[in-house]
């Protein structure tokens, strides 16, 4: 560390120390992320061989029993339909208010900063929070549907999420109030960086403000379009929460998830290496999907 | 932005987006408004900060959210620079390795967290929450500053060095400084996954004075049955602190949930 050597000399020292000390600091961040992360998939797999009650301390092997009997299992496949209709209508809807709400907002509006922050409260809220409340906004006395009473639509009045048929609809729903904020602030910043010539070039060529926006600016922010595709699969994989904390799952398996399954099958009924097998499988389905869709935008990037 | 706004465009825009915002505002107006009925405001509000373990909750969250954010941005700085700025074999490959736990749903973990808490008898411990918390917030965090730091002119770290500067004091002295912008993501990002976590306290935390905020619904539907009110009372009290921070620091949350969308 001698300030008064002379710098040649202490360069290949410093080098090697430079060295060693790398993997020093990435020692934390590596101890858990192989700890828990990699021990945690490796684990997965594992257990997912067993017939295991997650007690017994010799469980029975049975190999790939487990995916045999979840490519037999109804509730897994109602699971698996139910995840992707909420993830096609949450990402499609996301996107489609998101860029709505910011193309309206960026119009002359007084009050833009209050609007803004009321379309993206939500994101930062829990979503424990959100569940709670829209539990009782469901309801078949609730607000939702006093507000279509008001406004004449109260034929369109439903139970909701104690209906099966409505039930996947109202927590695609629910999500869409708490993500769109999301998407929103994303396009917004995008919006700001079209340049704003091509607009005023395709106003003077007589374009009407409808078709300035299909043909100049939609096209203008496909990166955005991927990026919120591609959070938004994963983010429906991933939804948990609103799921437990508002249906449960039902009713019935209406609105059973991966996630949900799950849980139920490793926590609350103790088939654990059912519950391991369904968490690779969800592994699996995550990394396929990004892994798909890395190509799609690596492709549209060369492009 | 389209067209030459003209007083009657202003008036149609302004009422769009107030239409537009509608079914945002009104949910958000209706949790408020219900926290006001029954025995009203005060009545509501003071019983359940008095009443039941409201505070302790509150308190239990931001423990574990300081010990979060805190174990994270020590993980993530230190990496960050390893990974960004100094020269060692596998870099790529350790980096990568980091990275790819990014897209991991925590719920797919949640067999051998069972059992690793379990083994390590951490059940009502904060950290049988915190450390695997941090294991899948720590990718994305990584991933930011890595390419951040990355971004920092060499001549800097150069011009420490030949000060006579250890690899760590350069970190601390020349790169934090420069990082602002980006640990400002960490801690929103962080805090904010920590605060809202959901699935771990309700798994680990069994213990009635060791719950997380994100349990008052399910405390308060537990004991309190119907009342409506109350629960509602809890729900705004639960969702101040996140909100007034969001609306002192818009920016820096704004940046730092879609940091991650963005890279």
């Amino acid at each position: 560390m001698g300030t008064t050597e002379p710098v040649a000399a202490a360069r290949p020292r410093r080098r090697r120390r430079g060295h060693y000390t790398a993997y020093l600091y990435l020692l934390p961040a590596l101890l858990l992320i192989v700890g828990i992360t990699y021990f945690g998939v490796g684990y997965n797999f594992w257990a997912s061989t067993l017939d295991w009650n997650g007690i017994d301390p010799n469980p029975t092997s049975i190999g790939l029993g487990n995916y045999v009997e979840i490519s037999q299992d109804p509730i897994f496949w109602t699971a698996l339909t139910n995840v992707a209709v909420f993830g096609v209508i949450t990402i499609v809807a996301q996107m489609v208010i998101g860029l709505a709400l910011a193309l309206v907002l960026s119009g002359p509006i007084v009050g833009r900063a209050v609007y803004k922050a009321i379309v993206f409260i939500p994101v930062v809220l829990a979503p424990a929070a959100i569940s709670t409340a829209f539990r009782q906004f469901l309801r078949p006395d609730g607000q939702v549907n006093a507000v279509l009473d008001a406004v004449g639509l109260g034929f369109l009045s439903q139970a909701w999420i104690a209906d099966p048929t409505w039930a996947l609809y109202a927590l695609a729903a629910v999500n869409i109030f708490q993500w769109t904020g999301f998407s929103f602030i994303l396009y917004q910043a995008a919006l700001s960086q079209i340049d704003s010539s091509h607009l005023e070039a395709a106003q003077i060529d007589g374009a009407g403000t409808w078709r300035t926006i299909r043909h100049i600016i939609v096209p203008q922010l496909r990166s955005t379009h991927i990026t919120l595709a591609l959070t938004g699969v994963i983010g429906a994989l991933k939804t948990f929460d609103i799921v437990f904390l508002i249906t449960g799952g039902g009713p019935g398996r209406s609105t059973e998830f991966l996630t949900t399954y799950i849980y139920k099958m490793s926590i609350s009924q103790f088939h654990v290496g059912y519950g391991a097998a369904l968490s690779v499988v969800l592994l699996l389905l995550a990394l396929a999907l990004t892994l798909v869709q890395m190509r799609v935008y690596r492709y549209e990037q060369e492009d | 932005m389209i067209g030459r706004p003209t007083h009657r465009s202003r008036v149609i825009h302004q009422l769009l987006a107030t239409v537009a915002v509608l079914p945002f505002a009104l949910p958000l107006y209706w949790i408020i408004a219900i926290s006001f009925e029954g025995a009203g405001a005060s009545a509501n509000y003071s019983a359940v900060v008095t009443k039941t373990p409201f505070v302790q909750f509150l308190i239990n969250s931001l423990v574990m959210s300081a010990g979060t954010v805190a174990i994270v941005f020590v993980c993530t700085m230190l990496a960050g620079y390893a990974l960004g700025k100094l020269h060692f074999a596998g870099r790529e490959l350790l980096f990568r390795a980091i990275v790819a736990g990014m897209m991991l749903p925590v719920i797919a973990l949640i067999v051998p967290i069972y059992m690793l808490v379990r083994q390590a008898g951490l059940f009502n411990n904060f950290l049988a929450v915190i450390i695997p918390l941090c294991t899948v917030i720590l990718p994305m965090t990584i991933l930011l500053t890595r390419n951040y730091i990355q971004g920092l002119p060499e001549e800097l770290l150069d011009a420490a060095k030949i000060d006579g500067a250890t690899s760590f004091g350069t970190l601390i002295r020349v790169v934090m400084p420069l990082s602002r912008p980006i640990v400002a993501v960490i801690i929103v990002w962080s805090f904010l996954n920590s605060w809202n976590e959901f699935l771990l306290p309700l798994l680990f935390l069994q213990n009635e004075s060791l719950q997380a905020i994100t349990q008052i619904p399910t405390y308060f539907t537990a004991t309190y049955g119907s009342d409506v009110p109350k629960i509602f009372a809890a729900l705004v009290l639960m969702c101040l602190p996140i909100v007034t921070a969001y609306l002192c620091f818009q920016k820096f949350f704004e940046r730092g949930l879609t940091a991650g969308a963005l890279k």
